[in-house]
């Protein structure tokens, strides 16, 4: 454990020497996140400001940083050369991961405030929302690992993250608000699509559906499969 | 113990090592052992299998068929008890740019199992005057230093280093050449690749030499040697006829007898009164071994 925070403190320490990381991995999502909830992104409910800073504080500055992360990490050969230390396999990409999920995690604190703030409405079940961002966490956490496994460079992850990042923020966005019923609720399989639809319960527009306890279940399985099957340390193949 | 009898024990064996990557097999079948507290030199031209040989003893590729034994254990499935014993030193990179040289050994440090001092090994490589440097602004040698120091931290049992000298000037071949020799006076085993052929003879017990995926020769420097005939040349004055089974002028034996034959072509020369020139005698070397090998492998193809 003692490792996994040694290496964790130095990644953090890193994204805040690199400007460029700082700026998309904090700045990018916390604006947007910001400026949605002081526009109310066409809704008074809040269900959709809150949807969309939560897809875009895991899309943005989860999932796109730590792919490009990991990428990055393996094209240098850091994620080898670490390797050959004591710290173990899980550790290393825990460790690699963790400071851009912290900084997430932390802006959606800050959020919180914001909207209070700012005077967005209060969650009446703000446990679907606590789901939401769990639940989004594993998704875009094995995403990026799953992600990283298709993507050569780390200039090439802003290409191969594109496809699932804006599925999850126009899924997000759009059931946040639609009230899905029925053989509607299907849609919830979508990934990131959770993210809306319990956005929508948490502000009583919709009822609580075991499709998107499936999906968030289910799609960060398959990620996580893909990644184990295929992860490469190694930029030699 | 004595030196001879920890020297017998086997470090690293490998029996029958193939490793295929798709279509291509990049090792084919190698056999070798390490002893404990000797210096290995594995030699070999660009796509030889040495690097993929050493990732195979250090773990960090899967064999498609053979036994890999290092240090009693299976590098494939025991890597992570293998860690603590072993260091490695990469062929190249795996540093992270916007850190500095001090701030890489002390995150080192903190994930190696092993103890050492960051100030120590920082003096032992001619660091401790980049030591607030990020490692973006060094010079290759002295990223190879720093490599180096993150293979030898804690001194353990076994150190693999993959081209340790490659990018040196003659000045921090030879520092890294003395931090072998204390590895090895420190009883530790050191098996290292490399393409310079003097820093094989100047440091290995013994060496194996790869080609085309395969060991083509091992054993001790003097084995190799003595296996291979040495060679003498002379020039003969113009319109001197040579000996039988001699073109001249320039005369060029190659002999398993060089004390016999040189003996006698002198006394043929002395009984002419041939004066010759440019007269040399050397044993085979393993710049020699390593060529013919290498043109053996043209003609077969």
């Amino acid at each position: 454990m003692d490792r996994v925070l040694a290496l964790t403190a130095t990644e953090l320490r890193l994204i805040f020497r690199n400007k460029t990381v700082l700026t998309s991995t904090l700045a990018i999502p916390l604006g947007l996140g910001v400026f949605m909830a002081l526009t109310g992104f066409g809704s008074d409910s809040g269900a959709s400001v809150v949807a969309m800073q939560l897809a875009m504080v895991l899309g943005l500055g989860i999932y796109v940083a730590a792919t490009q992360t990991l990428v990055a990490r393996r094209q240098s050969l850091v994620l080898k050369r670490l390797r050959t230390s004591g710290i173990s396999d899980a550790g290393l990409l825990t460790a690699t991961i963790a400071p851009v999920a912290v900084l997430a995690l932390a802006q959606m604190v800050l959020f919180v405030v914001i909207d209070l703030a700012i005077g967005v409405p209060m969650p009446s079940s703000p446990f679907a929302l606590v789901l939401a961002a769990v639940g989004g966490l594993a998704l875009v956490v094995t995403a990026a690992l799953a992600t990283s496994v298709v993507t050569p460079t780390p200039e090439r992850s802003q290409i191969t993250t594109l496809p699932l990042f804006f599925v999850m923020i126009g899924a997000a966005v759009l059931l946040a608000f639609l009230p899905l019923d029925g053989m509607l609720s299907v849609l919830n399989l979508v990934p990131g699509a959770p993210l809306g639809s319990l956005a929508n319960v948490a502000y009583g527009g919709s009822a609580f559906s075991l499709m998107q306890v499936v999906s968030l279940v289910v799609w960060p399985l398959a990620f996580g499969l893909l990644a184990h099957r295929n992860f490469r340390w190694d930029a030699r193949v | 113990m004595t030196e001879t009898a920890v020297r017998t024990e086997t470090a690293i064996g490998v029996r029958g090592l193939r490793v295929r990557y798709g279509g291509f097999e990049a090792v084919r079948g190698v056999d070798l052992e390490v002893r404990r507290g000797e210096v290995f030199a594995l030699l070999g031209t660009n796509g030889a299998g040495k690097t993929t040989t050493l990732e195979v003893m250090e773990g960090f590729r899967s064999r498609t068929a053979g036994e890999v034994s290092v240090l009693g254990l299976d590098p494939g499935r025991e890597r992570h008890l293998l860690r603590q014993r072993m260091g490695i030193q990469l062929q190249e990179g795996g540093f992270v740019d916007e850190l500095t040289v001090g701030e890489t050994l002390e995150l080192w440090g903190r994930l190696s199992p092993r103890e050492d001092r960051v100030g120590r090994l920082l003096d032992r490589f001619d660091l401790a005057g980049r030591r607030d440097v990020r490692v973006s602004a060094l010079s290759g040698g002295e990223k190879r230093r720093l490599d180096l120091a993150t293979a030898v931290w804690g001194s353990p049992e076994l150190v693999v280093l993959d081209e340790p000298t490659t990018g040196l000037d003659p000045a921090a071949r030879r520092r890294t050449w003395d931090a072998i020799q204390e590895l090895q006076d420190g009883g530790r085993t050191v098996v290292l690749t490399t393409h310079y052929l003097e820093e094989a003879e100047a440091l290995a017990d013994r060496v194996a030499i790869m080609h085309e995926g395969r060991v083509a020769v091992a054993g001790s420097l003097t084995e190799i040697l003595a296996s291979r005939p040495s060679s003498f040349s002379a020039t003969l004055p113009p319109g001197v006829t040579p000996p039988p089974g001699m073109t001249g002028p320039e005369v060029l034996v190659h002999t398993t007898d060089l004390q016999r034959d040189l003996t006698a072509f002198l006394g043929w020369a002395a009984e002419r009164g041939v004066t010759l020139t440019d007269l040399r005698a050397a044993p085979a070397s393993l710049a020699d071994i390593y060529l013919s090998i290498r043109s053996e492998s043209a003609e077969e193809a």
